[in-house]
């Protein structure tokens, strides 16, 4: 994979491309590119040859279209990964039925386009060798099934297991983590308790099992019925979560009508002056904002530390079927870091595009008290991205800052003073104008970076 | 639309061997198959199979 100049190429191999060639004429493949559950795909042409790709040792290269903003199953909601999970399914069950496989089951093959699954990596479809059985199950049953058994039964969210291990969870350790009352759940035998016990007596095993499996009859019709027990058990799987402490900010929030409105407005006034390509929305809780921006800007990518609203904010984008709003789970005071080998195969969260403008609405108190990040740190974080800036900055006296400072010991965040924040502010940026709302606690700044 | 590394991956011989349980019936009539086979081959009852002798 190359990205460069802003397109994305992939270079191929003899037999890649010939894989690519038996797939492309497929009707499948037309079929799943207009439905957008494949990203769009051709063969390069005019490609730069600045870019050496040409010489390089390459038989083919092929050339995606660009996804706005690049996330990972950690970064997503329990939906999120349902969705991408059944779209992986179906991929394979319509694929099987046309004579080919996806050789990986990897959810890093799945992106979101606002709140819609797409696969982008053609080239994990292959041949289906008849008599073979489904190559991806282990893998999929690592990084999709697992993890979502894990949310949905246990309430353990699965983002911090995926960012722990880029290969997701065993099914020795998913085994280990169900009481004995799960083992009667639909699919807890066969996927999670039988899967490890034959994991473990036949892990050392040299038999070559694909030649044994073929020639006990085993046929694609095989794959398809574990696919399609899959999809069902799946689409069963909920996820039923406390209402968390923001769940219900939105509708209860104890903002003044007028000062929503005026919030809003600035809001508004500020996308509009500044018509910024990518806009991230730190801490969006119910989106309002990041819709708002989404109306003037071409893509807002709305993140929140609080699963539970990002999973509501994600099915209702789902609903309108939404394309210019990715909601994101992500701990600003913790960001996804680079990840694999070399910390390179999952790249952190800012080397995966910079926005033209980040809205910080009643955020930097959680950021400041709550996740003890110096004020003037957090303002140096965001001018290192090079980002216009809606920040909202609540006073000591506000009520949601008298409760987070309550919690900690007196004088513990000296730097939580609006003058301090003031002066910070305008060391790194150009303040544009700031607004002060009726509240009299919460002051509205819109600032760009300064040269 | 990262980059991945030798993206290929170890399917698990206990993974494809549950695949013949986990396809349902017939499924489960594969799985049965596997283990007469090696049976068979075992107590040297018919042909020598294709595969050769396992280990």
């Amino acid at each position: 994979m190359v990205i460069a100049e802003g397109r994305v190429f992939r270079l191929l191999a003899d037999r890649g491309l010939a894989d690519w060639r038996a797939l492309s004429s497929l009707p499948l493949f037309t079929e799943l590119v207009q439905e957008a559950k494949l990203v769009e795909t051709r063969e390069a042409v005019d490609v730069p040859a600045a870019l050496g790709l040409v010489s390089a040792n390459a038989a083919g290269i092929l050339e995606h279209d660009v996804l706005p903003f690049v996330s990972y199953p950690y970064e997503w909601t329990f939906g999120m990964l349902r969705d991408a999970a059944l779209l992986q399914l179906e991929l394979v069950r319509r694929s099987v039925n046309a004579g080919l496989i996806l050789k990986d089951s990897s959810p890093y093959n799945v992106q979101f386009h606002g709140a819609t699954p797409v696969f982008v990596d053609v080239g994990s479809f292959e041949t289906l060798q008849e008599g073979e059985p489904w190559a991806g199950y282990r893998q999929f049953c690592m990084l999709f099934l697992y993890p979502l058994l894990l949310e949905a039964w246990k309430g353990v969210p699965f983002r911090p297991w995926l960012r722990g291990r880029i290969d997701g969870i065993t099914p020795a350790e998913c085994r280990g983590l169900l009481g004995w009352r799960d083992l009667f759940r639909r699919g807890a035998l066969t996927h999670v308790v039988l899967h490890s016990k034959f994991e473990r007596s036949l892990g050392a095993s040299d038999r070559d099992l694909n030649r044994e499996l073929k020639a006990a009859g085993f046929h694609k019709e095989l794959i398809v019925a574990n696919v399609t027990r899959l999809e069902r058990l799946i689409s069963g799987l909920r996820w039923s979560p406390a209402p968390s402490a923001w769940s219900e900010y939105g509708p209860t929030t104890t903002y003044s009508q007028v000062d929503a409105e005026r919030k809003t407005k600035f809001v508004a006034d500020a996308v509009a002056e500044e018509g910024p390509a990518l806009v991230w929305d730190i801490g969006c809780n119910d989106g309002t904002h990041a819709r708002l921006a989404a109306e003037t800007a071409d893509y807002v990518v709305a993140m929140d530390a609080d699963a539970v609203v990002v999973d509501q904010l994600y099915e209702q984008l789902k609903s309108e079927e939404a394309k210019k709003v990715l909601p994101l789970t992500l701990n600003v005071a913790d960001p996804s870091p680079g990840l694999g080998w070399r910390g390179r195969e999952r790249r952190p969260l800012q080397e995966r595009g910079s926005p033209d403008l980040t809205i910080c609405l009643a955020l930097i108190h959680h950021v400041s008290i709550g996740g003890n990040i110096p004020v003037a740190e957090f303002l140096d974080w965001l001018r290192s991205l090079s980002t216009a800036l809606v920040i909202e900055f609540p006073t000591q006296d506000d009520p949601m800052v008298k409760r987070l400072l309550a919690r900690k010991r007196p004088h513990d965040h000296p730097d939580y003073q609006r003058e301090w924040f003031e002066r910070s502010l305008s060391e790194r940026f150009d303040v544009v104008r700031s607004e002060k709302l009726s509240s009299g606690t919460r002051e509205l700044y819109f600032a760009r970076p300064r040269a | 639309m990262s980059a991945s590394y030798l993206a290929y991956i170890d399917a698990g011989t206990g993974s494809l061997l549950l695949q013949a349980l986990a396809g349902g019936a017939a499924a489960v009539a594969v799985f049965a198959k596997v283990y007469w086979r090696r049976l068979k081959r075992l107590l040297r009852i018919g042909q020598p199979e294709e595969e050769g002798p396992q280990t």
